[in-house]
């Protein structure tokens, strides 16, 4: 299986002997070895996969990293944190998803309304089975732990991902003095309940919700 | 003299009397000492014509001369700097990407159509970097600035390096460089893989890389 590790915190370096890695299209900055590159199609899912991402506006553009050798991904000067899944499934924002493992099954689901006040549509990225995925994040993510007896309020701008068994709710505190422009700025947050961990960067997007 | 990397977005540099250094104009954040700025009109060295040179080819970052006795921190904005030694070597970098370097390093301005024939102006063109870089000889320091932090490559005999002509920094060393493109019909119809262009570096050395595909 292709082998990721991070060069500093910004580049992330694969080695490849034959296998095949799915990346961020454009998302290469240098390879050693031979490399080939090729564009998936709505991320790997035939016809099917690329209609409802059209619809739903969560378009990941993918290509294919086949090779020997070694390959080096960045993204905008971003931060990289590599994530090992045995078998769960990691949520993720489609933009922050920088490389997965080709063994790794990505897809989509529905996340109701906080994809709408996030801007990002109403669907997030699944990637999901046994292997790694790196993910970008603005800052060095943190991870947060979510028990039954610690639920955790996230700031919608500066969620990445999850995983776990957990359930999100969307929260609102709009009310009266949000509206008469006395807002506190954390008008929205992301309630996660359950069992599982929370990436989170210490930066936040702009986002709908933000400016109430 | 060295530089000082105080943190990964700003460099000390030592001036003393009788030596002087080179960087971008209005690069400098603070100073202690005696330390005297000029806007450098013949664009770094190499002589007038050098200079007219440079200008036509659009590799023209206005420089400035520092000399005096005392510190200098440099910065600018806020992007990544990398301190490189070329120790005895020849550094290839844009001169939009110089901070600051050592006087005593000797400063040329390359064509790169030279290198490749017509697949060097196509490089040039396709990656828009100019047709022209800046090479540094000799021993001292020169700091390159990039966006985000900067992996550095070694380049064997038996391992060429290709890198994305957006993440390329800087390399050293007896290097050839070759524009490889990868395009396809796929590519023509919009339906490439975003790495049509890769910068290939042969020979012995090392090539910079940056953790951006954006230019500075």
């Amino acid at each position: 299986m292709a082998r990721f590790r991070l060069q500093g915190s910004k580049v992330l370096a694969v080695d490849l002997a034959g296998d095949t890695v799915r990346a961020k299209n454009g998302s290469m900055v240098a390879y050693e070895g031979r490399m080939d590159f090729k564009k998936l199609t709505g991320g790997g899912e035939g016809l099917r996969g690329m209609v409802t991402r059209r619809l739903t506006g969560e378009q990941m553009e993918l290509m294919a990293v086949t090779g020997q050798g070694t390959c080096y991904f960045a993204d905008r000067a971003s931060d990289i944190a590599l994530v090992t899944l045995g078998g769960e499934k990691l949520h993720v924002e489609s933009e922050s998803l920088l490389c997965a493992d080709d063994s790794l099954r990505t897809g989509t689901t529905f996340t109701g309304l906080r994809g709408a006040a996030q801007g990002n549509g109403l669907f997030t990225t699944t990637v999901e089975g046994t292997g790694t995925a790196a993910l970008t994040s603005d800052g060095p993510a943190v991870v947060l732990r979510v028990t039954p007896r610690y639920p955790l309020r996230v700031d919608p701008g500066a969620y990445v991902a999850h995983t776990g068994n957990l359930r999100q709710e969307f929260q609102t505190g709009v009310n009266f003095r949000t509206v008469m422009g006395e807002g506190s700025g954390e008008a929205f947050q992301i309630h996660f309940e359950g069992d599982g961990l929370v990436y989170v960067q210490p930066s936040e997007r702009n986002t709908i919700g933000g400016d109430l | 003299m060295p530089f000082r990397a105080i943190n990964s977005k700003i460099v000390e540099a030592r001036v003393t009397p009788g030596q002087r250094l080179f960087s971008r104009r209005g690069a400098m954040i603070a100073y202690t000492g005696e330390v005297l700025f000029t806007p450098d009109l013949h664009g770094g060295q190499g002589g007038l014509g050098s200079m007219i040179g440079r200008r036509l080819a659009g590799e023209a970052a206005p420089l400035m001369t520092v000399e005096g006795n005392g510190t200098v921190l440099f910065g600018h904005g806020g992007h990544h700097v990398e301190v490189i030694e070329p120790a005895g070597d020849t550094l290839h970098v844009e001169a939009d990407r110089l901070l600051a370097f050592d006087g005593t390093l000797r400063q040329e301005t390359v064509f790169l159509g030279s290198q490749g024939g017509v697949m060097g102006v196509v490089r040039g063109q396709a990656t828009g970097q100019g047709l022209f870089t800046t090479t540094l000889t000799g021993h001292g320091s020169v700091a390159v600035l990039a966006h985000g932090g900067v992996i550095r490559l070694p380049i064997t005999p038996d391992g060429p390096v290709h890198v994305d002509p957006q993440a390329y920094v800087a390399h050293h060393g007896n290097v050839t460089n070759r524009l490889s493109a990868a395009l396809g019909w796929r590519d023509v119809v919009g339906r490439g893989s975003g790495e049509a262009f890769r910068l290939e570096l042969s020979g012995e050395g090392a090539v910079f890389v940056q953790a951006s595909e954006e230019k500075l």
